[in-house]
């Protein structure tokens, strides 16, 4: 008897840690109706050219090459512009956007928006684009996607797609993006997915209706604050003794992995464990309560195999990099260019971008 | 790096001596970020038992893209050729250094992938490059992989990153990085998969079970075998 415990524990053990990677998700049953409810409410609204305009197959180039941080006049979005939307459109799009994100995740899309407002009105950051940079006059090449040539800003220069039809049962895309934002929400049935995606901030802090507004702001001090909670001896191994000065695997990365590096979760202690789930929820938790919850689910199963890595300062305020890698799930949060007020993001599932293992079953 | 990477009509290839070389001319990529004053050089290492693979994606900013633009054209027609390519993908080549286990190994070029122009004027165009280096030792234990890329450090910014090996015998033990990631070293170990590790271990199990049982069979039967006294 003793025996066969001591050869069904390894096994079992053994079973166990395969089977982590991809845990046994809660459905996402409340969101995909919804989605796909206001989806088609939103088509309704729709010419047979808009129609047209906003649709792709499910298995087109515009899934994974749709998509960028980049803003208009450099990168061209297909779909259909909010700008030329009328108000219904426009409000049927949006809640497109909010039946398939969080309150707390529509929040932060809203502010990205208005931050790129704030950004066109300033005329431009000191890093990233310039409104009227070269992008189709003077320097004799054709502008992709500038409406009129040059950088365009605004919250009119965002993009929404369905990427296969609408449904309940077979696998699609919604796509919303502009400049710093790219939501990639793939429904499969019940399930809900949201990477890769990439939510990032130019300006970072901006002040709207007497309101100081900090698009990435939870995501900047959650990761100070976990650093920082960490001793001597867990911050040497999470402090890598190099910069990183950009985001290793932003878009045009997809299925690549690198090596995990930095401190395991698994030598944190509980607090920090949650402090590290944490950050990870304010990318995991842009997408529905239901899908998010699943996928937190997922992360949480993995965290002894979760590193966090930091490169920079630990004082808040000053630049840093950090990212947090799993089995399922990478998340980069970079500053670009030495701009703390230029922040790039992505996130990513390596073996889940796309709802690509969802599909495949 | 998000817009189609569709091949253009431009698209072709060419056979190099010692192995095929592709070069292609591709409509626009993108770049994840967006800069001005910056050279992005972001390489990725990705180590097989008889090679190392390395890709190297170059991206100029906005402010320095005409510079990198007149080294890549050299005729300056507004338009990179293939050969335009291929000769900077030579260039950036000849900056870079691999040695595994302390000895130089040299590094042939796969393929050159150039940006429009237009592209690298709005410091969204990346020129990549893949090289790979043959490894003569795959034997087992530990071994290194050296690389250091000198090509124009005054402007530029480095990403350096191992990738997961495909081949699962094949396991990262470290990475070494300069503080700018111009240079990244590797250490690596060749083991033995897991599985006939796994499967030796149960065949010996298995026997020493067989073993014990055969044996508290035989005491069994010596035993009852043996009259009672």
């Amino acid at each position: 008897m003793n025996i066969r415990l001591s050869l069904i524990f390894p096994l079992g053990v053994l079973l166990a840690t395969g089977f982590a990677e991809r845990a046994v998700q809660p459905a996402a049953r409340a969101a995909t109706p919804q989605v796909v409810s206001a989806a088609n409410a939103f088509l309704a609204t729709l010419s047979d050219a808009e129609r047209a305009k906003v649709a792709f197959d499910f298995n087109s180039p515009q899934k994974t090459n749709g998509w960028s941080n980049l803003p208009s006049g450099i990168f061209q979005r297909n779909g259909l512009r909010l700008g030329d939307l009328t108000t219904p459109q426009r409000e049927a799009a949006m809640a497109t956007l909010g039946a398939a994100l969080s309150k707390a995740g529509y929040q932060k899309v809203i502010e990205i928006m208005e931050g790129d407002e704030v950004l066109k009105n300033r005329g431009g950051g000191r890093t990233g684009g310039r409104p009227g940079a070269p992008g189709g006059g003077g320097q004799g090449a054709p502008a992709r996607g500038g409406r009129g040539g040059g950088i365009v800003f605004g919250r009119d220069e965002y993009f929404i797609a369905f990427v296969g039809a609408p449904s309940a049962t077979t696998p699609w895309m919604l796509q919303f993006g502009g400049h710093h934002l790219a939501i990639n929400v793939t429904v499969v049935g019940s399930d809900n997915v949201m990477t890769p995606s990439l939510p990032a901030a130019q300006p970072a802090r901006y002040v709207l209706n007497g309101q100081t507004v900090r698009p990435l702001g939870n995501e900047n001090d959650k990761g100070f604050a976990l650093i920082n909670a960490l001793d001597e001896n867990q911050k040497k191994q999470a402090v890598l003794n190099y910069q990183v000065r950009d985001l290793v695997l932003g878009p045009g990365n997809d299925g690549k992995v690198i090596q995990p590096e930095g401190m395991l979760a698994s030598a944190m202690n509980a607090k920090q464990q949650q402090m590290l789930l944490d950050i990870a929820h304010e990318w995991v938790g842009i997408l529905n309560d239901a899908g998010a919850n699943a996928k937190m689910a997922e992360i949480k199963a993995n965290l002894p195999k979760t590193y966090f890595a930091w490169s920079g300062s630990t004082t808040n305020g000053e630049l840093a990099y950090y990212r947090i890698q799993g089995p399922t799930v990478v998340i980069e949060y970079a500053p670009q260019q030495g701009d703390l007020d230029h922040i790039h993001t992505i996130y990513r599932d390596p073996t889940n971008d796309y709802g690509a293992s969802l599909v495949k079953k | 790096m998000t817009t189609a990477r569709v091949l253009s009509k431009n698209s072709f290839s060419l056979l190099a001596p010692g192995g095929s070389l592709l070069i292609l001319v591709l409509l626009p990529g993108t770049t994840s970020a967006h800069r001005l004053d910056e050279y992005l050089q972001a390489t990725r290492v990705d180590i097989a038992r008889d090679r190392v693979n390395i890709d190297v994606d170059l991206t100029p900013g906005v402010s320095i893209a005409r510079q990198v633009a007149a080294w890549i054209d050299v005729n300056a027609n507004g338009e990179i050729s293939p050969a335009e390519s291929l000769a900077y993908a030579t260039q950036v080549l000849e900056s870079v250094s691999v040695s595994v286990d302390g000895s130089a190994v040299p590094l042939y070029l796969v393929a050159a992938e150039a940006p429009p122009i237009a592209d690298m004027s709005l410091g969204v165009g990346t020129m990549r490059v893949r090289a790979s280096a043959n490894i003569s030792s795959t034997r087992s234990g530990r071994h290194s992989v050296s690389i250091i890329n000198t090509h124009h450090p005054e402007t530029s910014v480095y990403l350096a990153n191992a990738l997961v090996p495909t081949d699962k015998v094949i396991q990262i033990r470290e990475q070494r990085r300069s503080e700018d990631q111009h240079s990244l070293t590797i250490e690596y170990a060749i083991g033995l998969p897991i599985w006939p590790r796994v499967a030796w271990l149960l065949t010996a199990v298995t026997l020493l079970v067989g073993m014990w049982w055969m044996r508290h069979r035989l005491d069994r039967l010596e035993n009852a075998e043996t009259p009672a006294v």
